[in-house]
């Protein structure tokens, strides 16, 4: 599913583990892990299903799954997921937060030195640079988003992506707006299977 | 501005979408072109951080917060990008057995086709803000590549932030 070969996970226990254990794993892996959720989600299989058993192979494949679903950052859905499978709320509660607030910490951190960073002429050099680099991440992002929905259904992707940029700049539409119409439109439209 | 509409104005963004960069078009379109609360350089500047620390890429919603209104903005940030994650819970009680419907599976894939759409719609002004010369339409064109290389973005941003500075130093215009 996740597109690499993942090791085989070992029965289920019979009690679900304490909160700060939970709380521990997904602060250390969910924190820690560079290259975007898919990695992460990797990793936290390794920890969470092979190496401690807290979940089943079918309870991950559930909670992945759902958690592509659900709006907003996918990687926090997981682990709520996981966490609600494992404590149900306060699972949930515990795993979200943990996987979340030092990541979050960190970026504040980087924020602010940015900010303080900005009268250095070296600084301004590199990210000037840097910034140049995120507009490819960005469009590659979009790309991402859609190759397998492309390579499902060309027409499709042929027909909501460009009207989606039409949308948004010719026709002056929220990208909210944007969204409920794709939404209405897919819910018509519907949809063939995706290699996603 | 109010921490309250902060929050707001962030889950509009981050409840809508789904992945994490996919929320930049709303936020832009609120905090940037609306309510000029930041700019498009401290929104491509918030990608650049967040992408260069560990953790997802929807973290770039708190240092977005916090180029808004301090520390209270990267907590609306914090809590806009956590909430959405609790709406999993009620798929995995009630939705999960319904996923699979075509007319379910059709809006979703049409939502996160749209979402690559304005993804692509809101890149253009920022580059415009990032690419100003050879050298950084080079850096983004390269970059790219490499991004489709499957190379990791923090290379690909290290990469971009080290060539620039060695052009800096060697006296050579961006």
């Amino acid at each position: 599913m996740l597109g690499a070969p993942m090791p085989p996970a070992r029965t289920r226990p019979a009690e679900a583990p304490r909160l700060s254990d939970l709380g521990a794993v997904f602060a250390r892996y969910g924190n820690l892990t560079f290259g975007g959720g898919s990695a992460t989600i990797a990793t936290l299989r390794e920890q969470v299903l092979v190496r401690r058993a807290w979940i089943s192979e079918s309870q991950f494949q559930l909670a992945y799954a759902l958690s592509r679903l659900t709006p907003g950052t996918n990687l926090l859905a997981f682990c709520a997921a996981v966490g609600w499978t494992v404590r149900r709320g306060s699972g949930a509660l515990v795993a979200l937060g943990a996987a979340s607030l030092p990541c979050s910490l960190l970026a504040v951190v980087v924020t602010r030195f940015y900010e303080l960073g900005q009268t250095s002429a070296s600084f301004v050099a590199a990210l000037r640079g840097a910034l140049a680099a995120a507009v490819a991440l960005m469009l590659n992002t979009a790309w991402g988003l859609a190759r397998p929905h492309v390579r499902a259904d060309l027409g499709r992707a042929l027909v909501i992506v460009p009207g989606a940029i039409a949308l948004v700049t010719a026709a002056s539409l929220s990208p909210l707006q944007v969204l409920l119409i794709a939404a209405a439109a897919g819910a018509l439209w519907p949809a063939r299977e995706t290699s996603a | 501005m109010r921490f309250l509409t902060l929050y707001f104005l962030f889950l509009k963004a981050t409840a809508t979408t789904f992945a994490g960069l996919a929320s930049l078009p709303v936020l832009r379109d609120e905090l940037v072109v609306h309510r000029h609360v930041i700019t498009d350089h401290q929104l491509n500047a918030a990608v650049v951080i967040t992408r260069s620390t560990p953790g997802p890429v929807g973290v770039y919603v708190v240092s977005v917060g916090y180029f808004a209104d301090g520390l209270a903005g990267a907590l609306a940030g914090w809590l806009a990008m956590a909430t959405p994650a609790l709406a999993v819970l009620l798929l995995m009680r009630f939705i999960g057995p319904r996923a699979e419907h075509p007319r379910v599976k059709g809006m979703l894939q049409a939502i996160v086709l749209a979402s690559a759409g304005l993804l692509v719609a809101s890149t253009v002004p920022l580059a415009r803000d990032a690419v100003v010369g050879p050298l950084t339409a080079a850096i983004a064109a390269l970059g790219l590549v490499a991004l489709l290389r499957k190379v990791d973005a923090l290379w690909v941003i290290a990469a971009g932030a080290g060539a620039s500075l060695a052009a800096s130093l060697a006296g050579v215009t961006s």
